[in-house]
C-alpha cells in the first residue's frame, strides 16, 4: 500500500515536471526578445546572427532543440548558462541554499508569529482583544511581501540602521564554505559571527516574506481554534479543571492545525515565489535574483533550469505536506 | 480534600440564568443532593435540566448572564470563590459524563492521556498511579485488554466502549459528584441498558452523588432516588422517585408518565402530554416574566 502511493506520487511528480519543462520552453522560445540579439553589439550582421544563432542550436525548430535538451536533462545535463557560460546545473544548485534558508527562515518565522497570535485571539475571544489582532491582521495581510521590504529597508536600514540591507553575508568575513548553506555550516562548525551576520542579513528579506503568511495564518488558525473550542471534548477538559491557556494548547491546536496546515502548504510555495522580487530588493544572492537576471538576459537554458527547479521544490513541499498531515492525523495512519 | 463529609453534597439555591435577550433559562431552581443520592432531572428540551449540570460545572454557554442564585459543594459557597479557585474546586470534586461519546473524546490523542492527564495534572496524582487507576477503572467498566485501549485512538473504538471509557475517566478521581448529561441518548437501545447498568453499579461502590439529566422517564425509574421535574427553567415537582411514580402532584408529571411507552402496554395508544396543560404552563411562565420585569425595572 504504501509502495504503491510512493509510486504513484513518483510517477505523477514525473510528468508535472515534464508538462513544466515543455511550457517553459516552448514559451521562451516563443517570446518576442532572443538571446542572440543580447550577446551581439549593435551593427552585426544578419550572417553573424545566423553563425552564433546556429552555434547555440536555436536554428533548429522547437521540437529539436526540445528533445536535445531533455535528453541532456535525463543525464544530469542541464546545459550551459550563455551569459554566465558557466554549466546550469552548478550555477542553479549554488544559489539553491541561499534561497532554501531564506524561504525556511521566513516559513518559521510565519508559524511562530501566525500560531501566537492565533492562540491569543482564541484566548481573547469575542473580546476587543480578537477584534484589534483581526484589524492589525488584515492590514498586514494587505500589505504584499515587496512593500513589506521597502518599509523595512526604511525603518531598519536608514532610519535606525541596526541591519544589513544589501547581499547575504559580511563580504569582510573570512570563511571558506564547503557548503552554500551558511547559517548550517556556520552553526556546525561553530563560527557564530557568520551566522550572526547572516542573520542579520536574512532577517528584513525573511520578514518581508513572512508577515503576509504569518496574517493569514493568524487568522485561519485562530477561526479553526474557535470551532475546536466549541467541541465537546474541550468543554469535557474545562471541567477537568483545565485553564483556557491549557485547553488551547494541549487538547485545541493540534486538531486546528491541520486545516492550517493546508493553506501553509500552498502559500509556502507562493512565499517561495516571492523570493523572485524580495531577494531582487536585498541583492540576496539566490534563486530568485538569478531567475531575474536570466530572464532580463533572455538567458534560455538558465531560465529553463530555475523554473524546474523550483517546480521540483514545489512537489517536495506538498509531500511533506501531506507526510506532516498523516503524522498530525492519526485517523490517517491506517490504509 | 478531606473536608468532613458534609451532610450536602449539592445544594443549589435560587438558581437564576438568563439570556441577553431577556430569555429565562433557570428560573429560582433549588435543589440538593445527599451523598450517595442520585437525582435525576427531567423534562422537555430546553426545560434547563442540562443547564443546571452546567451551571453547577461551571461550563454555562458564554451567552449566559448569570443573574442570581448559589451552588454549594459540600457546603463550599462556589459565589464566594474567585474563578481560578473555583475551577479547581469544581474539578477536584465532580465530574461529568458527557452526552455523545463520539465527540467528548479528543480525536488526536491516546485514550490512556486523556483518562491520566487530569489526574496528574490537576490532582496531582504521580504517573504510576494515575495509570495503575486507569487500567484498573477501564478492567471495572468490562473494558477487554485496557492495556491495548490506553494505546488506541478514539476512532478505533466503538460508540458504546467510548462511552465506557468516559465512565471509567468521570470515576477515576473518586469525585463526590457526578454530573451524568444524558448519557445513553446517543447510545444504540441495546449499549443504553449495559451503560446505565454500569453507572448505577459504580455509583453504588463508590457512593458518588450522581445528578442525572434526562428526559426518559423509564430511566428515572430504574437509576434515582428523587426525581426533579423541570418546565421552562421552573421546577414544578421535587420529591422521592415512588412518590412521583405513584401519586405525582403535579397534572404535567402525570402528563409526562403516562407518556413514557411500556414494554407490556403495546396495545395501548401513545398518550403525549396534552396540549392544552403545555399551553397553560406557557401562559403562566410568561405571566411570572411579565411580573418578573415589571418587578426588576423598578
Amino acid at each position: 500500500m504504501l509502495l504503491k502511493n510512493v509510486l504513484v506520487r513518483l510517477i505523477t511528480t514525473a510528468i508535472t515536471l515534464f508538462g513544466v519543462a515543455v511550457v517553459v520552453f516552448v514559451l521562451v522560445r516563443v517570446a518576442p526578445g532572443n538571446p542572440i540579439a543580447m550577446m551581439l553589439p549593435p551593427g552585426a550582421t544578419s550572417e553573424d546572427i545566423a553563425n552564433l544563432s546556429a552555434l547555440y542550436g536555436f536554428d533548429k525548430s522547437i521540437f529539436e532543440q526540445f528533445v536535445i535538451w531533455l535528453g541532456g536533462v535525463l543525464r544530469g545535463d542541464f546545459g550551459t548558462s550563455i551569459t554566465l557560460r558557466q554549466p546550469v546545473a552548478e550555477l542553479v544548485l549554488g544559489r539553491l541554499p541561499a534561497t532554501l534558508e531564506l524561504s525556511t527562515m521566513a516559513l518559521f518565522i510565519a508559524l511562530g508569529l501566525g500560531g501566537t497570535v492565533a492562540v491569543i485571539g482564541a484566548r481573547k475571544r469575542d473580546t476587543a482583544t480578537e477584534v484589534g489582532l483581526d484589524l492589525t491582521s488584515g492590514a498586514v495581510l494587505s500589505i504584499p511581501d515587496f512593500l513589506w521590504g521597502l518599509i523595512f529597508v526604511l525603518l531598519f536600514g536608514v532610519l535606525w540602521p541596526i541591519l544589513s540591507i544589501s547581499g547575504r553575508i559580511d563580504p569582510r568575513i573570512e570563511f571558506d564554505f564547503t557548503t552554500n548553506f551558511y547559517i548550517f555550516e556556520g552553526l556546525i562548525r561553530g563560527r557564530f559571527d557568520v551566522v550572526m551576520s547572516t542573520l542579520s542579513h536574512m532577517l528584513m528579506p525573511a520578514m518581508s516574506l513572512a508577515l503576509p503568511l504569518a496574517a493569514m495564518i493568524a487568522q485561519l488558525l485562530k477561526q479553526n481554534l474557535k470551532e475546536v473550542l466549541n467541541q465537546d471534548y474541550t468543554t469535557l477538559a474545562r471541567v477537568r479543571g483545565f485553564s483556557e491557556t491549557s485547553v488551547i494548547l494541549r487538547e485545541a491546536l493540534r486538531n486546528a492545525a491541520l486545516p492550517t496546515l493546508a493553506l501553509v502548504g500552498v502559500q509556502f510555495t507562493f512565499l517561495i515565489g516571492g523570493t523572485v522580487i524580495v531577494e531582487r530588493l536585498f541583492a540576496f544572492e539566490g534563486l530568485g535574483n538569478m531567475a531575474i537576471d536570466a530572464v532580463i538576459n533572455r538567458d534560455l537554458p538558465l531560465i529553463q533550469g530555475i523554473v524546474l527547479l523550483f517546480a521540483a521544490l514545489f512537489t517536495v513541499i506538498n509531500l511533506l505536506v501531506d507526510l506532516s498531515y498523516t503524522l498530525l492525523n492519526p485517523r490517517l495512519r491506517h490504509g | 480534600m478531606t473536608t468532613q463529609p458534609h451532610e450536602k453534597t449539592l445544594e443549589i439555591r435560587q438558581l437564576n440564568a438568563t439570556l441577553p435577550n431577556g430569555m429565562r433559562l433557570l428560573r429560582d431552581v433549588s435543589l440538593t443532593l445527599e451523598p450517595g443520592e442520585v437525582r435525576a432531572l427531567v423534562g422537555e428540551s430546553g426545560a434547563g435540566k442540562s443547564m443546571i449540570g452546567r451551571a453547577v460545572l461551571g461550563i454555562l454557554p458564554s451567552a449566559v448572564v448569570h443573574s442570581s442564585g448559589d451552588i454549594l459543594l459540600e457546603g463550599q459557597s462556589l459565589n464566594a470563590l474567585r474563578p481560578k479557585t473555583r475551577r479547581s474546586t469544581v474539578a477536584k470534586m465532580s465530574a461529568l459524563i458527557p452526552q455523545d461519546p463520539l465527540t467528548a473524546l479528543n480525536p488526536v490523542r491516546k485514550i490512556g492521556p486523556q483518562i491520566t492527564d487530569p489526574l496528574v495534572r490537576i490532582h496531582r496524582w504521580s504517573r504510576d498511579r494515575a495509570l495503575k487507576r486507569a487500567l484498573e477503572l477501564l478492567e471495572r467498566v468490562h473494558i477487554r485488554n485496557p492495556e491495548r485501549v490506553i494505546n488506541s485512538y478514539p476512532h478505533e473504538l466503538s460508540g458504546g466502549m467510548r462511552q465506557r471509557i468516559l465512565i471509567a475517566a468521570a470515576f477515576a478521581p473518586s469525585p463526590r459528584l457526578i454530573v451524568a448529561d444524558e448519557p445513553t441518548t446517543a447510545l444504540d437501545v441495546t449499549v443504553q441498558k449495559q451503560i446505565l447498568q454500569l453507572i448505577r453499579e459504580l455509583q453504588r461502590e463508590t457512593g458518588t452523588a450522581v445528578l442525572f439529566v434526562t428526559h426518559d422517564m423509564g430511566v428515572v425509574a430504574k437509576i434515582s432516588q428523587k426525581v426533579t421535574v423541570l418546565f421552562a427553567g421552573r421546577v414544578l415537582e421535587d420529591a422521592p422517585t415512588e412518590a412521583i411514580f405513584n401519586d405525582a402532584t403535579h397534572p404535567y408529571t402525570r402528563g409526562l408518565i403516562a407518556a413514557t411507552p411500556t414494554p407490556n402496554a403495546t396495545a395501548e395508544p401513545f398518550r403525549p402530554v396534552p396540549q392544552d396543560l403545555i399551553a397553560q404552563l406557557q401562559r403562566d411562565t410568561q405571566a411570572e416574566d411579565m411580573r418578573f420585569y415589571q418587578g426588576g425595572r423598578k
